[in-house]
């Protein structure tokens, strides 16, 4: 009947603490091990999100189409300057981008909005981040919709197979996320301003990647500033942005050798934030 | 049933020379810019406080607990140490089985969701398999008897079925240790006689309680021993009427102390301000209150 629950003995110290490398498998182990947690978490979330709205989740259809419009508006209208399907151009940039912010300003609230529920029960404190990401993984697959729509609808032209490279790029952004949002939850538990110097650091973030311009903008860049150029081509979203405009709006591979760096960066940077999670861990009940 | 497994140990708790410290440097709401001062003088950094020390205890199958004692002596934190939801800063806590602790009863429920969607979170919180969650859920919609408000949000809750919910939930998860806080702060009557009865059957079956509470009629009718914590550390402990008696000694001696320090600063108070020829006295003296601290 109940022989599901481990009844094995528990047993605590102070001083039982697992190696750094041991608390990152020990973090795969509760990540498997409360998958179902995990997604009823996600689905909690988008719930919420969508209750206490007028239109519920439909706006996560609409909140890119709307945001690429001002985008549009801005940069054809103002400043006059266009180039073919530029909505397209905009909106193969923003919903990525869109994902990375939503998923990093909810990871970031996502130990310390639990405070009450971590004081009173003991569970890995990793699935909540996690559930941040999964969550995101939704929104930016009904991002989805409104891409199609708009390729099938406005641009038909532009349908082709490079498409399926999609999935790939989110793949590596999906990493590159988790590694970013996990040590932002912990850190958020003992400086609480975290979420305001990241609004800001994302904001600046997105102009300094191409996501308004394209990348001969920023080889335009790179003839008069050269260092500015290399600084550029650092930022992992100049590769994951580059990547999903190929898909979707010039038809070409990925720069595949960058984003097997990106990759390649990205799981070292979340096997360290990892760490710290872990090593963090334990003061979260002591301090919220 | 699950009791026979642990047959061979006596003890469902062992608790022994536990001691939990907070830095007071961290655990003070920072921000960055607070931080990077108190990095300035970082040699000080002396400013620990134990919430807990030196505790040792055991508790028997069976057994129930309770741990009384005025406010910040401790107890919530030896609570949140036995569900292993803090770490002890040293000692060493021994717990043979599942714990439950939903220690400040539905405290921690997500407001927005219902009442049925939060026994299944709660549960996979606890790492409890869904579909012996999905049996137990049964018993503890029916235990909670909250009626309709089980499919209603639980912002829309009172506090009493909010509590009522939380009850239902620990008691239900079948737990060889129950720990319990501040249980019967809130509800009506009938719902205390039937948590009470629920206790009791608990620990018929063999289950070892913990309870924190400030009810002392709950602690000497129902308890078979308790402990009396006072500044992290026991004070006395054994037969739950003792214990209570020496418990309401202090607390007499402190409201005496607290009424005679009350006093003096109100003759001293009314002393000067004959002194000064004031024949009105101010309302709201200042240093009246001894519990007002800078």
């Amino acid at each position: 009947m109940d022989m599901t629950q481990e009844r094995l003995p528990s047993y605590r110290t102070s001083s039982a603490r697992p190696s750094p490398i041991g608390s990152v498998f020990e973090a795969v182990r509760e990540i498997r091990g409360r998958r179902r947690l995990i997604r009823y978490l996600a689905q909690a979330d988008l719930k919420k999100k969508g209750t206490d709205t007028l239109f519920g989740n439909i706006w996560w259809v609409l909140d890119p189409l709307l945001q690429m419009a001002v985008y549009v508006i801005l940069v054809t209208v103002i400043f006059a300057r266009s180039q073919p399907a530029y909505p397209l151009f905009i909106f193969a940039a923003i919903l990525p981008w869109k994902w990375f912010t939503t998923v990093t300003t909810d990871a970031i609230q996502s130990v310390s909005g639990q405070d009450k529920l971590i004081k009173q029960l003991q569970f890995p404190k990793i699935v909540l981040p996690a559930a941040a990401m999964l969550g995101g993984v939704l929104e930016f697959s009904f991002g989805m919709i409104p891409l199609a729509g708009m390729l099938l609808i406005m641009y038909p032209s532009y349908i082709s197979i490079y498409l399926l490279w999609i999935p790939v790029v989110a793949v590596v952004q999906f990493f590159f996320s988790f590694a970013f949002g996990l040590v932002l939850s912990a850190l958020n538990v003992f400086f609480r301003d975290i979420g305001n110097v990241a609004r800001h650091v994302l904001r600046l973030w997105f102009y300094v990647s191409p996501a308004l311009y394209g990348a001969d903008t920023v080889a335009t860049v790179g003839k008069a500033h050269p260092t500015i150029y290399k600084l550029m081509q650092i930022n992992p979203f100049y590769t994951i942005l580059n990547s999903y405009r190929n898909a979707i709006y010039y038809h070409t591979i990925p720069d595949l050798k960058g984003l097997a760096v990106v990759l390649a960066a990205s799981f070292v940077l979340l096997f360290f934030t990892t760490m710290i999670f872990k090593r963090l861990e334990p003061a979260f009940a002591k301090i919220l | 049933m699950a009791a026979t497994s642990f047959e061979s140990s006596r003890y469902a708790v062992e608790v022994h020379g536990l001691g939990v410290r907070y830095s007071l440097r961290l655990t003070k709401k920072n921000t960055l810019r607070q931080s990077i001062a108190n990095l300035a003088h970082r040699g000080n950094d002396e400013k620990a406080f134990w919430a807990l020390r030196d505790v040792t205890f055991h508790l028997a199958h069976g057994e129930s607990l309770a741990v009384i004692g005025p406010n910040g002596a401790g107890k919530s934190t030896l609570l949140q140490a036995l569900a292993g939801i803090i770490t002890p800063s040293e000692g060493v806590i021994d717990v043979r089985g599942h714990v439950s602790s939903l220690l400040m009863l539905g405290a921690g429920f997500d407001q927005e969701l219902t009442g049925r969607e939060n026994i299944t979170l709660v549960g996979a919180f606890m790492g409890i398999d869904h579909r012996e969650m999905a049996e137990r859920s049964v018993k503890m919609i029916d235990f909670a008897d909250i009626g309709q408000f089980i499919d209603a949000p639980v912002k829309t809750y009172s506090s009493g079925m909010r509590a009522r919910l939380g009850f239902a939930i620990a008691t239900n998860v079948d737990p060889d240790v129950l720990l319990l806080d501040e249980v019967l702060a809130t509800g009506d009557q009938v719902f205390r006689e039937k948590s009470m009865a629920r206790v009791h059957e608990l620990a018929r079956a063999a289950k070892a309680i913990v309870l924190v509470t400030h009810d002392m009629n709950w602690v000497s009718e129902f308890c078979n021993r308790a402990m009396l914590l006072e500044q992290g550390r026991i004070v006395a402990e054994g037969e739950p009427g003792e214990v209570v008696a020496i418990h309401q000694k202090h607390a007499e001696e402190i409201r005496l102390a607290k009424a005679a320090e009350a006093a003096a600063l109100l003759g001293s108070s009314i002393g000067t301000a004959m002194g000064l020829g004031i024949s009105k006295l101010p309302t709201g003296l200042p240093g009246q209150d001894p519990k007002k601290k800078r």
